[in-house]
């Protein structure tokens, strides 16, 4: 091992070894930090998700717990770290009392431990176990208002009374219940037996909670509990596994957070690749001589892996430091973006967990650049001819390194199928911005006109020993992934996010009836819309009838059961047409079809789409209609939508009824309630308020982590970016030189490296967008299961940054030299 | 009600639904035992009960009242006009809808979901009466179908709701089955697992039970 030579090499290429170390050093910085964020992200999500569920464990029935469940129950609840907390839920007619008004409330009577996770907010601030006592209720601010009560007086329950204790303000359970008829009362399970009301034939939810301490697992206890009880009656989930309206949120966040860090882990080896790239570049001539002198490959290799090394643990040093520094100072950074809830830290775990996560991305995209050393060939590069060379052992060390990759995507996206589905994704599309930079760069070659500067811009690029291609498809890549991160964040910020405006539906009105809608509307100045429903199930597509047992069977929504269909003649506010000049177009049809305009997850679902005839039973009527047009929506869950729409013309004499959405201020809604019952009795009114209010409240926290980590995972990028162009330009900076040499004058040199760099960074950016564009589609349409829109005017944004930012870096770095005189640059190049 | 365009299409689609989901034809004509006879309309209005949430649509109980009455030489066509979710009201709203098919018999099951919201029951009875006198006066034979409150609604809801229909039936004289879930609610094994709706082995039982009466308003009819 000669030191002096890898000493010498370090020092003579101070500024290409100073950008992998700092390659190396913003790799740490963001593996170490995003994996550990994740992970407490994950855990302040997973505490959200107790705090939702209300317990560890979650068991569930329709009818009263079987002998055996119960009896495991109680003896889990002897055991000294688990506690268990029983619920009873159910709907009854509770009365004030001398009024005899009636509201059918939403009844929960629970144990003394309740809420086991979480917590339900009084109006008092008083502890809700505090309170709560036989005899007590607690009531959802509604209830006073639709009863005409006050804390203090009694409502009728059953066959007994309670005294109305205090106001419900906020309850962290609400969002997985999500539509209730009725306000909310809790009672104490001790008054169950005074009540009267649990019999059988009574429609009652049972539930036991229980909470585990750190000795045993959810898991475990559910599989306990699994075990003793009654198969497809009692149902038992853990936190994590049960089903809730939001759960496929905490899952698509989660998931973003590791594909965050996977794209960061890319980025940085991009950096390192590229870097490292250049520095060999920059010393090919010397390698040559090296060997020329009797240097052998394995010697080249050797010593300059140690020297990557070297630079690697310098790299690696900086970085934990980098990574202190920013974790340290975190909360003041980034303060407002981040949960409340979450407890930052860096653990010795984090600390070696990314320095080996750091040098297995080094190893991997060293390799090739260090290969490289061991294949020059010194009458080749002397005589500035292309030498490639890829022996047997290339490719072994290859089909290595890509299994090490794919080990490593597999390890940051904890999931085995979607890893590997990544890895190949990934490889299609580096081969896609192969084939489109090279076809980029084949367009180039045919442009002719342009001013001098123009055309030696664009030949100095496409000069042999340039490595235009190369250094295009590294930044096509770097590109790529920065705009899938801002594309992907995007989609689920208007899936999920934006769907809960502060203006969003807060009450919804069902079974108007036709005679009802004008009395309706007149009495309700809040102003809201009304939306006809019609009930009528889809029989048949392309006359093909719809296998209802087989779809049956599927999970979650299926053809088989009853639709609402709607009708009217325009889009709404929140919809956009997919295919289809109009929304109901009837000029081409078939005599006897009607036109009909599908959403397009129903679309989805049933294969359907433009031209096909749907057959559908609307109560009796057998109506054809023809699929005119396919829409989508841009907004969702608190927004109504249908999947079927027809013309008034066609369904507006069917059998209907009207479901109104409106938006009244939180502290009117019992008044509005009152006010639509009293003169419509028939209407039922579902106040999703506080459900909003809760979800909107967890949305806003996931709006901040998913902003923060895009952020991140950006400004990450970008620094990465920055760096690897400032290696290359290192590679290319002497052309500057020899124009100068040639009689150019400072502007002309300007101009070429302007329009150089400007080439590249349009050439690299239009490849990366359309390759981000087909992996977030991908992404979002396979793994998210979200909508994915293009997002032309971010992208463009981006891209118009990334280009000012590649110009700025590539110009900036070689300001220097075109200051310089030609003399002192070439006196400089021959000691080298 | 039903707008010209409506009755255009309704005569150019030909097509009423039958509890398979296939077309029928009204009034078409059978052979039997060497005769030719007509066969009738029995329409099954109703909510989710009559529409068979959680079952295919060949085992809800219009289709199984449907294979029982053929199968002992009646026939009848039992159409399945049950939408799930619907109270009272929506089913007096589409009374004149379900006239245009011109039944014989309509079976009314409809009031178990307005129990379930706690819709005032002087408000139910209401929407039931004004059913039954639209399609007496069509000459339409009606049989009423009980319904039972669940329990927890509390004693003074239930006892008014489950009083209502007997009432209702005697004061209208029409004939009466007391209650649509008698042998099977609260059994789980009739029933799907939310415990409330039957399933194909609970819409037997129904079907079972609800014979002896429909056969009465079928002797009404011929007589």
């Amino acid at each position: 091992m000669n030191f002096r030579f890898i000493i010498s090499e370090i020092s003579h290429s101070r500024g290409q070894s100073w950008i992998f170390v700092v390659c190396v050093a913003l790799s740490l910085i963001s593996l170490v930090a995003i994996n550990s964020f994740r992970r407490d992200v994950n855990e302040s999500l997973l505490s959200d998700a107790r705090k939702l569920h209300g317990g560890d464990v979650i068991v569930h029935s329709h009818q009263p717990f079987s002998p055996t469940l119960k009896s495991e129950l109680v003896s889990l609840e002897t055991e000294a770290d688990i506690s268990v907390a029983r619920t009873w839920e159910f709907y009854s007619v509770a009365r004030s009392i001398g009024q005899e008004r009636t509201v059918l409330a939403n009844i929960k009577a629970v144990e003394d431990l309740y809420p086991l996770y979480g917590s339900i907010v009084l109006r008092s601030g008083n502890n809700f176990q505090d309170v709560l006592e036989s005899g007590s209720a607690i009531v959802a601010p509604s209830l006073l208002a639709r009863l005409d009560v006050a804390v203090g007086e009694q409502i009728h329950i059953g066959s007994t009374q309670f005294t109305i204790m205090d106001v419900i303000e906020g309850e962290s359970q609400r969002p997985v219940n999500f539509f209730d008829f009725g306000p909310r009362v809790f009672v104490s399970s001790s008054d169950l037996k005074a009540m009267d009301l649990i019999h059988p034939g009574s429609r009652v939810h049972f539930e036991a909670l229980v909470k585990v301490g750190d000795s045993v697992t959810a898991d475990t206890i559910a599989g306990q509990l699994e075990q003793q009880a009654e198969f497809g009656r009692e149902r038992v989930a853990t936190y994590a596994s049960a089903p809730s309206r939001i759960k496929r949120f905490f899952d698509n966040l989660l998931f973003f957070l590791s594909l965050i860090s996977v794209f960061t882990m890319l980025l940085a080896g991009v950096g390192m690749q590229s870097s490292l790239a250049a520095l060999l570049r920059h010393k090919e001539k010397t390698l040559a001589i090296i060997r020329a002198l009797g240097a052998s490959g394995p010697f080249l290799i050797y010593h300059y892996l140690v020297l990557v090394l070297v630079l690697s643990f310098f790299g690696c040093g900086l970085g934990l430091l980098g990574a202190y520094v920013l974790e340290q100072n975190f909360t003041v950074v980034f303060a407002g973006l981040l949960p409340d809830n979450i407890q930052l830290g860096l653990s010795a775990v984090d600390v070696v967990e990314g320095v080996l996560l750091g040098l297995c991305v080094v190893a991997f995209f060293s390799f090739f650049p260090i290969r490289s050393v061991a294949s020059v060939r010194p009458v080749a590069v002397l005589r500035n001819e292309v030498a490639s060379e890829q022996s047997r052992t290339t490719y072994i060390f290859f089909i290595c390194g890509i299994v090490m990759f794919t080990g490593l995507i597999i390890r940051q996206l904890n999931d085995v199928k979607i890893g590997l589905y990544f890895v190949g994704g990934t490889f299609l599309l580096i081969a896609l911005i192969s084939v489109l930079v090279s076809l980029s760069l084949f367009g180039i070659r045919r442009i002719s006109r342009g001013g001098l500067a123009l055309r030696q811009a664009l030949r100095s690029m496409l000069r042999p020993g340039n490595a235009a291609k190369t250094i295009t498809v590294t930044l096509s890549s770097a590109l790529t992934l920065l705009l899938a991160i801002g594309l992907i964040q995007n989609d689920l910020r208007s899936t999920y996010i934006s769907s809960y405006p502060e203006d969003a539906p807060n009450l919804f009105c069902i079974d108007i009836q036709k005679t009802q809608k004008d009395g309706f509307v007149e009495l309700l100045r809040e102003g809201g819309e009304l939306f006809p429903v019609i009930r009528a199930r889809l029989l048949a597509i392309n006359d093909e009838k719809i296998q209802r047992k087989e779809e049956l069977k599927k999970r979650g929504d299926s053809l088989a059961r009853e639709f609402n269909l709607t009708y009217r003649d325009t889009l709404l506010d929140d919809e956009i047409l997919e295919e289809g000049a109009f929304l109901l177009d009837s000029r081409d049809l078939a005599p006897g079809l009607v036109p009909v305009s599908l959403l397009d997850s129903v679309a989805e679902m049933g294969d359907m789409g433009l031209g096909d005839i749907l057959t559908f039973n609307v109560q009796g009527l057998t109506v054809k209609a023809q699929v005119v047009s396919v829409r989508s929506r841009t907004k969702s869950m608190l927004y109504p939508f249908f999947y079927f729409v027809f013309s008034e013309k066609d369904l507006g004499a069917a059998p209907q009824t009207f479901f109104a959405a409106l938006t009244v201020p939180m502290k009117d809604i019992g008044r509005v309630e009152n006010m639509v019952v009293e003169k419509f009795p028939n209407i039922s009114t579902i106040n999703v308020a506080e459900t909003a209010k809760e979800l909107g409240r967890i949305m806003e926290k996931l709006s901040s982590v998913i902003t923060f980590f895009s952020m991140f995972s950006i400004v990450a990028g970008l620094l990465i970016l920055v760096s690897s162009i400032l290696a290359t330009r290192f590679s290319r900076i002497q052309e500057a030189v020899f124009y100068k040499i040639l009689g150019a004058n400072s502007i002309f040199v300007w101009k070429v490296f302007v329009m150089e760099n400007l080439i590249l960074a349009v050439v690299s950016g239009m490849c990366a967008l359309i390759v981000a564009q087909v992996a977030s589609w991908a992404l979002c349409a396979f793994v998210f299961d979200i909508e994915h829109r293009a997002y032309f005017l971010f992208c463009f944004l981006l891209l118009l940054s990334s280009c000012c930012i590649v110009v700025a870096t590539g110009v900036v770095s070689s300001l220097s030299i075109i200051r310089r005189k030609p003399g002192q640059f070439l006196q400089k190049k021959s000691v080298e | 009600m039903i707008n010209n365009v409506c009755v255009v299409l309704l005569m150019a689609v030909v097509a009423l639904m039958g509890c398979s989901g296939e077309p029928l034809k009204a009034d078409t004509q059978k052979k039997q035992s060497g005769k030719t006879v007509t066969s009738q309309t029995i329409v099954a209005l109703g909510d989710s009960l009559t529409a068979g949430f959680g079952v295919d649509l060949s085992e809800s109980y219009p289709a199984l009242l449907e294979e029982a009455l053929q199968k002992n030489g009646y026939t009848y066509t039992v159409v399945n006009a049950g939408v799930s979710g619907e109270t009272s009201s929506g089913t007096l709203a589409r009374v004149e809808w379900i006239l245009a098919q011109n039944p014989a018999v309509v079976i009314v099951e409809t009031g178990a979901n307005d129990g379930l919201r706690g819709i005032p029951v002087q408000l139910i009875e209401e929407n039931l009466r004004e059913i039954i006198a639209l399609l007496q006066e069509n000459n339409v034979e009606v049989l009423l179908v009980g319904m039972k409150m669940v329990m927890n609604l509390g004693p003074v809801y239930v006892s008014q709701f489950n009083e209502l229909y007997p009432r209702l039936a005697k004061e209208m004289d029409i004939e009466f089955m007391p209650f649509f879930l008698e042998d099977v609610a609260t059994k789980p094994q009739l029933n799907i697992d939310d415990g409330i709706h039957p399933n194909s082995a609970g819409y037997r039982v129904i079907v079972e039970n609800m014979y002896p009466y429909v056969l009465n308003v079928i002797d009404s009819v011929n007589s």
